[in-house]
């Protein structure tokens, strides 16, 4: 039966979703609480702000990566369901992935790689497989350890991934999960299963299960001012409109862009974070942040050495042609007051 | 609470399965039966250790069954690639809610239960070297455990740390005592969890303190002047004395239990052991806790034994022991309902023994069970006369006396047959059988008493045919002529009456003189049917 708990939140960036998590978990102390998401950096967040920075979190509540939750609380616990043999597990393999052509019918070769390392891609498939075959056993032991399961970043979720949240939003457990289908950066793993709901078609996922769970929309942005907003929302036609809650001006608010050889004398003035689509990107020399790595974060002010098609979006604003989506939404949604694009 | 265990590959086990008791498992067999190795093998699953040391440094070839090795070793001269054999001890609990996450089926029987195990198994990271080293099939003559693993899991298959089992165990084992100095590792793990952390660090901290102290003694300041000034022959450097402040000497090393201002180790073997099985029984836990005492009797004279059993009697509640003997007296006390007879595939209870037997045997606690529970073939007499004739009468067949040949032919004084045979239907593989006299009734009346447990199958009685030979002496005289008696008696009465009284009156005396005699001596039929 469907926990009378489930919730869906898709938010947009800076609408203070990480903590509205931390925040819940902290008002219901007395469930036993398990709190997922996918990158380490967030994990590293959410803990430190559970603990109130100490480190130490309160009894009762787990916080675990995406890929640890799947390997020792959903594959592991019945793995001899789907792979004949018990304890057969060994680790994770994260940088290979299935061999394309392996007969499913051996499990052994399909799933797991000659030192019985489970490829990464294959992890949530042996829980919902382990799941099906069992009758149900994976569902059943989490509900018997947790009442209520928090994902963050849900929008970073594909293939079994979803269909394990399908089976957890129809179990007694409650299920909240929070995300910003802007900001799908990452997906978990890149099996051809569900390819329709990979990123931002998260939210059309959720869509059709709202007669499970609760959908709320959170369109205010604690951090980013409406010109940024504006700038960014444009990227998503399609889905609903930011507010700014921040109305606080500096005499430099807004989305600008210089000239290469103005950067020096801009970094001087403003000390922007600098932020690179790839390591390999040319930013002159200074120090800099990978787009991907900067998700979950806020600065003053950024910095942008662009691709060409984001460039091509800073003059036309056509989606369209934007490239890759997510990354520049994130670039510039990091920003509370300015987002400059370094454009020559 | 442990509810199973099962075993794959350890010592005398191939594969072994035992359900517990909830409280008290006593564990009976024979040398071999693996009674030791049953409680060394729960308390490996609960501590990853053997002897207090990590299994994974203590892992040789010899841990695991000698058949499997032999067919591994076989296997791989034949130019065959068997894989290496693995031990596993899954350890089950009850269902309980906050075992929640011990929850799976990564076990032996692949059962949906809450467990913990340790595996010892091949290391896939030492592939090549082990392919290199079975390349030269000839050098393999053991199990190669320097390319083996060991794995401290629960049935999720998640690793575990001794935080996260929830059961806690102490190991007793009293004829292994080894105190060099201090207190042995027994004594300290148990007086470690004794004491509460705060407990702990008081008396760690207090130890230091009285190393410090010794240093600032006036004397010892004294002498260590001294000593600073003493000829630098061998070395440059300032000799002068302390106490050891380095980690490793720790209070254990140190520190002595007294009992009665004696030090431990000048208390006598029994007292020792005595204490710390009630150490351990006084320990007051929140988690399960598991108490294993390896033969209590040991170091114990009668008294004290009888002492200690009321006191495991009395303290194990809520609390789930393990106790291997070969105590009668031990076994009795405690509950012969709660007896596990064990064997190499697992073990075989007497919990469906009738109340009113139970407490029969606990009451005359002084009764040999184990001899019946172990023997394979047990005769009962009714008496030390019908014993002595029994045994001639063996001799006489089979050159020599029954206990040879492991039978065992024990006297059960008055009727308490029928108490020994309702535990005899339970251990199938034994055959018993009562040897009985008539009482003045036909023999067919009096086997008819017994038709219950002669259904079972493993159950045989024999008695003396015709109501005019009401018991043993009758008997012979009606298959011996008078002359052959006088003579083995030693005796020359003229009449069979005569003979007979004299008989009566001195069964012990003439069953000896039976037993003694160089003559040879017709035994009646029953006595024969019996040896048979």
């Amino acid at each position: 039966m469907p926990s009378a708990d489930n919730l869906a939140v898709i938010s947009a960036a800076g609408s203070r979703k990480t903590q509205y998590i931390v925040d819940r978990v902290l008002a219901s102390s007395s469930r036993r609480v398990l709190v997922t998401t996918y990158t380490n950096e967030n994990l590293r967040q959410i803990t430190e702000r559970l603990s109130i920075g100490s480190g130490v979190l309160p009894a009762q509540v787990t916080v675990m990566g995406w890929f640890k939750f799947l390997m020792s609380q959903c594959a592991r616990p019945y793995q001899s369901y789907v792979l004949g043999e018990a304890g057969v597990i060994r680790g994770l393999n994260f940088i290979g992935s299935k061999p394309q052509y392996a007969a499913k019918k051996n499990p052994r070769r399909y799933y797991l790689d000659s030192h019985d390392a489970v490829y990464r891609d294959a992890v949530s498939a042996i829980a919902v497989e382990a799941n099906r075959l069992s009758q149900g056993k994976v569902i059943r032991r989490l509900s018997r350890i947790y009442d209520h399961i928090y994902i963050d970043e849900v929008q970073d979720m594909a293939g079994y991934d979803l269909d394990l949240l399908d089976a957890l939003l129809d179990s007694p457990v409650g299920i909240t999960m929070v995300g910003d289908p802007r900001q799908a950066t990452y997906v978990t793993n890149n099996a051809r299963k569900n390819t329709n709901f990979k990123g931002n078609r998260i939210s059309s996922w959720l869509q059709q299960r709202r007669d499970r769970c609760f959908i709320q929309e959170r369109t205010e942005s604690y951090r980013c001012n409406q010109a940024i907003c504006d700038f960014a929302d444009g990227l998503y036609p399609e889905l609903p409109r930011t507010t700014s809650m921040n109305n606080e001006t500096t005499g430099h608010d807004g989305v600008f862009d210089i000239r290469p050889e103005q950067v020096r004398s801009y970094v001087e003035q403003y000390s922007p974070i600098i932020l690179r689509h790839q390591k390999t990107s040319d930013t002159q020399g200074l120090a800099a942040m990978n787009i991907g790595v900067s998700k979950g974060s806020t600065f003053d002010r950024v910095l942008i050495f662009p691709t060409k098609p984001m460039i091509h979006y800073y003059h036309n604003r056509d989606p369209e042609k934007a490239g890759d989506l997510a990354k520049l939404y994130v670039a510039v949604t990091r920003a509370k007051y300015s987002a400059t694009f370094v454009i020559p | 609470m442990l509810a199973k265990i099962v075993i794959q590959n350890y010592r005398t086990f191939r594969r072994f399965e035992l359900d517990f008791d909830p409280d008290l498992n006593i564990l009976v067999g024979d040398n071999d039966a693996g009674k030791s190795t049953l409680i060394e093998a729960i308390g490996l699953a609960l501590t990853n250790r053997i002897r207090g040391r990590l299994f994974a440094q203590e892992l040789s070839p010899y841990m695991f069954h000698k058949d499997v090795a032999a067919e591994y070793v076989a296997a791989i001269q034949a130019g065959r690639t068997p894989p290496p054999p693995e031990i596993i001890i899954d350890l089950f609990f009850d269902s309980k809610a906050e075992l929640a996450g011990l929850y799976g089926t990564n076990n032996l029987l692949k059962v949906d239960a809450p467990g913990i195990r340790v595996r010892a198994g091949f290391n896939p990271d030492y592939r090549d070297e082990y392919e290199a080293f079975i390349a030269r099939p000839t050098d393999v003559r053991l199990v190669p455990t320097e390319y083996y693993r060991v794995d401290w899991l629960d049935f999720s298959s998640n690793g575990i740390t001794a935080r996260s089992v929830p059961a806690t165990a102490s190991l007793i084992d009293a004829s292994n005592i080894q105190l060099q100095s201090g207190v042995d590792y027994y004594l300290s793990g148990i007086i470690s969890s004794h004491l509460d952390p705060r407990e702990r660090v008081e008396l760690s901290r207090a130890y230091r303190s009285l190393r410090e102290n010794f240093a600032d003694d006036e004397s010892i300041v004294e002498i260590n002047e001294k000593l600073r000034g003493a000829p630098r022959d061998v070395s440059d450097r300032q000799l002068t004395l302390n106490i050891d402040v380095s980690q490793k000497a720790s209070w254990e090393t140190n520190i002595v239990p007294h009992l009665d201002d004696l030090p431990f180790q000048f208390v006598g073997k029994g007292e020792q052991s005595t204490l710390k099985i009630l150490l351990a029984l006084n320990k007051n836990v929140d988690d399960a806790h598991t108490i294993l005492v390896e033969e209590p009797e040991n170091h114990l004279s009668f008294p004290n034994l009888g002492k200690l059993v009321n006191k495991i009697s009395t303290k194990c509640v809520g609390k789930q022991v393990f106790i291997a003997t070969h105590s009668s007296y031990v076994l009795n006390k405690l509950g012969l309902e709660k007896l596990v007879l064990l064997s190499v595939n697992g073990g075989f209870r007497l919990d469906i023994l009738p109340v009113d037997t139970r407490d029969y045997f606990r009451k005359l606690s002084g009764y040999d069970t184990l001899r019946l529970v172990l023997a394979r073939r047990s005769i009962l007499v009714e008496g030390p006369s019908d014993e002595l004739v029994i045994q001639r009468a063996y001799l006489d067949r089979h050159g020599c006396l029954p206990i040879e040949n492991g039978i065992d032919v024990i006297n059960v004084r008055g009727l308490s047959f029928k108490r020994f045979l309702d535990v005899a239907v339970l251990l199938k593989q034994n055959h018993v059988t009562v040897v009985t006299d008539n009482d003045g009734q036909d023999a067919a009346d009096v086997r008819a008493r017994y038709s219950a447990y002669l259904a079972h199958g493993n159950v045989s009685v024999c008695v003396g045919e015709g109501k005019d030979y009401r018991t043993l002496e009758p008997q012979l005289l009606k298959v011996n002529d008078i002359e052959t008696l006088n003579k083995v008696l030693g005796v020359s009465y003229g009449s069979p009456e005569e003979l007979l009284d004299y008989m009566i009156d001195n069964k012990t005396t003439c069953a000896l003189a039976v037993f003694d005699s160089p003559l040879p001596i017709n035994m009646p039929e029953y006595i024969q049917d019996a040896i048979g």
